[in-house]
């Protein structure tokens, strides 16, 4: 059986099957540690608090570790090891059956991926919402991939957990509409006949160099290791809506003719900006798209009783049938879901598509924005729902 | 009446500024508990200054704060108003930037702009940045009629907080108009936009005022744009070709000239070039000039790179015009 029969057969066709979507908040004594800041006895109490709690292993190890700081670069990077296994075992011990480890050895997203390619430069921050800013770089010279930049975290994360594994890795469209381009255009001209077109065939440049120098080498390292799930964000992947055409091609680019299951990651858009594009996805096993943003709080499990997911039918009805993993967690506030409100967002989905075994149950994004006991406690409820819907569904 | 072309009635920076990296650090520290308000407050104030520096040292003829604490373009008008709250996040146009929907929870009417607005300390002659009544209103989840709530917001939110800032010493208003050339306006909506504009002008009689239309082609619309109670239209070249504009243009013109998108630095001589053939063209009655679109997206080193630009272009129309 290929890799892909294999993921398949053993979590992706699972009824409501719960999974972890990006990155947790960093703890303050991994961000502490790593940037050379003093350690405070509170840190210490968090690493132990929270290692007795997640029945984090030999924890007692890091908060003897962390007592020596500051450390060197290769104490450093076994702060981040730990801060590794503690993303793990939080996603274990609430529940979720596929996990991966919060992208604790990473930066961010955009920057961890484009820190490791070759063809960038630094402009500097830009604000994405309120206080949240993101490095944003521009493409100077040929891309192409330095090293590959999840080996060693995927290693790592594979040693560690208990629960199945899904890596995720931010995609090339994304990657490409956050950065600026200085390489491919190259012109600032106004009013010059033509440039609409140029602008657009140097986007289509950019984009599918990113994929084919980027994002695929890097795949193909990862699977090299024994990666089966790949998740391929793409939190950018609406945000130009004539770009579609590209996106889509853009994912095609990473993943055509590689052995493992590949499903993407879509947020904070007006999702149906991306149909018809998508049809043209037929590689992707699964959309993990965010809804409960858009959503009421309101119990029900009618259609006006869930306004942030009108948009199922039309993933639904995607000719290849993937699954889709539905957003129930609000991640940019502290309100934490009853189990009942996921139950019903749940139960709403599965009646719209006909067939648990397709639906599949998320928070909207990372909730690297949420502090990790709010993460716990709305990804405790997030699992108690599930369990709720499988009640009522006889699952 | 028109105006030599190159003759330049002012240039400014509308819209939010990028913050620093000081300030970008303090504002994360102060979320996560690791700094004090007042330390947020001096990395502000170190910020603006720094804005305003450039801004003198371009020449630029009106002065702005930067919006630099405004979270996005609707927020101060949401906090310093009954009946909107700020909640849900949604995708600021075609950018990897948000901005939390101003919803409408009851009747919305204005209290008081929040007093960091209006206590800018910045010196006169300066520019405010508001929304435009159209972009406010399709901003703001509605399920009723959007066009009856353009004219009420306008009325008791937006005109009110125009009527404030002019009076605290904004000459030029300057209304920020994305909407329109990026997703298009009904026809049956432009009555009620115009009466919802002439709201605006009512309110800010003394102070000059702008509506300014970009990240899409304003070709469509020119026409209809031209023939608000402006003072002038602010057009983005970035995305509109110039041959696609009426002529002669009949009022005011903002010839947006830089991309607020992009990374590359503008060659001084190249826009002035073109802005000047744009004015040779259009003929407005008064020539404005200013960023295609506001600057907070290219980052605190590219953006002041282009307020240099911005400087250096109007410096140049101006000297040929002497």
């Amino acid at each position: 059986m290929s890799v892909v029969g294999q993921a398949e057969s053993a979590v992706l066709t699972k009824p409501l099957l719960t999974h972890e979507l990006g990155s947790l908040a960093k703890p303050n004594w991994r961000v502490k540690a790593v940037a050379g800041a003093p350690i405070e006895e509170r840190d210490l109490e968090d690493a132990r608090d929270w290692g007795e709690r997640l029945g984090v292993e030999d924890h007692e190890d890091l908060v003897e570790l962390l007592r020596r700081a500051p450390l060197d670069a290769t104490a450093m990077a076994e702060v981040k090891r730990w801060s590794s296994r503690y993303g793990v075992r939080l996603l274990e011990t609430v529940g979720l059956d596929v996990v991966y480890d919060g992208e604790q050895q990473r930066s961010e997203m955009y920057q961890w991926a484009v820190a490791h390619a070759e063809g960038f430069e630094w402009r500097g921050t830009v604000r994405a919402f309120d206080n949240k800013y993101y490095s944003k770089a521009a493409v100077t010279g040929p891309i192409g991939l330095r090293e590959p930049y999840h080996n060693e975290e995927f290693s790592f994360v594979r040693e560690v957990a208990r629960a199945e594994l899904k890596v995720p890795i931010t995609g090339a469209y994304t990657i490409a509409d956050w950065s600026f381009d200085e390489r491919y255009l190259g012109e600032t001209s106004l009013g010059a006949p033509g440039r609409h077109k140029r602008r657009r065939d140097a986007r289509r440049s950019f984009i599918l160099d990113v994929a084919r120098n980027l994002i695929r080498p890097n795949l193909e390292a990862l699977i090299g290791l024994g990666a089966r799930w790949l998740q391929i964000d793409e939190p950018g992947g609406s945000t130009e809506p004539d770009e579609l055409d590209l996106f889509v091609e853009s994912f095609n680019e990473s993943v055509d003719g590689l052995d493992a299951a590949f499903s993407t990651h879509l947020c904070f858009s007006d999702y149906d900006l991306f149909f018809p594009g998508i049809e043209g996805m037929t590689g992707c096993r699964q959309f993990a798209v965010g809804f409960a943003n858009y959503d009421s709080r309101d119990l029900g499990t009618g259609v006006e009783d869930r306004p942030g997911y009108r948009v199922l039918p039309r993933f639904r009805d995607l000719p290849y049938r993937p699954a889709l993993a539905v957003g129930v967690l609000d991640i940019h506030t502290d309100f934490i879901e009853p189990p009942e409100l996921v139950r019903d967002r749940v139960l709403h989905s599965v009646e719209v598509f006909g067939d648990p075994a397709r639906i599949h149950v998320i928070p909207d994004c990372g909730l690297r924005t949420r502090s990790w006991e709010v993460a716990f406690r709305k990804l405790q409820h997030l699992v108690a729902g599930v369990e709720l819907a499988k009640k009522d569904l006889r699952i | 009446m028109m105006v030599p072309a190159g003759s330049l009635a002012a240039a400014y920076q509308h819209g939010i500024y990028p913050r620093s990296e000081a300030v970008v650090a303090a504002t994360r520290d102060l979320e996560r508990g690791r700094t004090t308000p007042d330390h947020v407050d001096d990395a502000f104030r170190a910020d603006r200054a720094a804005f305003l520096d450039a801004q003198r040292e371009a020449g630029l003829d009106y002065l702005s704060d930067g919006l630099l604490r405004w979270q996005d373009l609707f927020r101060p008008l949401v906090e310093g108003a009954e009946g909107l709250e700020a909640r849900v996040l949604v995708r600021w146009f075609d950018n990897n930037s948000f901005f939390r929907a101003p919803e409408v929870e009851g009747a919305p009417r204005l209290r008081d702009l929040p007093a960091w607005v209006l206590e800018d300390g910045v010196p006169e002659p300066r520019v405010a940045t508001l929304p435009s009544p159209y972009v406010f209103s399709r901003a703001a989840p509605a399920s009723g009629n959007q066009d009856d709530l353009m004219v009420g917001l306008t009325r008791d939110v937006l005109a009110p907080a125009a009527a404030a800032l002019a009076a605290a010493g904004h000459g030029l208003v300057h209304l920020e108009e994305p909407w329109i050339p990026y997703a298009g306006i009904e026809e049956a909506s432009w009555g009620p936009f115009e009466d919802a504009v002439a709201a605006v002008r009512e309110a800010t009689v003394g102070a000059t005022l702008v509506l300014h239309a970009y990240y899409g082609d304003v070709g469509p619309h020119a026409d209809r744009l031209r023939r608000l109670p402006v003072d002038a239209v602010g057009i983005d070249f970035v995305e509109t070709d110039l041959e696609a504009l009426p002529s002669p243009w009949g009022t005011g013109l903002l010839a947006g000239c830089l991309n607020g998108r992009s990374s590359l630095l503008e060659d001084p001589a190249s826009v002035a070039a073109f802005v000047r053939r744009a004015a040779e063209r259009l003929e407005p009655t008064a020539l404005y000039l200013s960023s295609g679109s506001e600057l907070e997206l290219a980052g605190p080193a590219v953006a002041s790179g282009k307020v240099g630009v911005l400087g250096e272009v109007a410096r140049r129309l101006r000297q040929e015009a002497a």
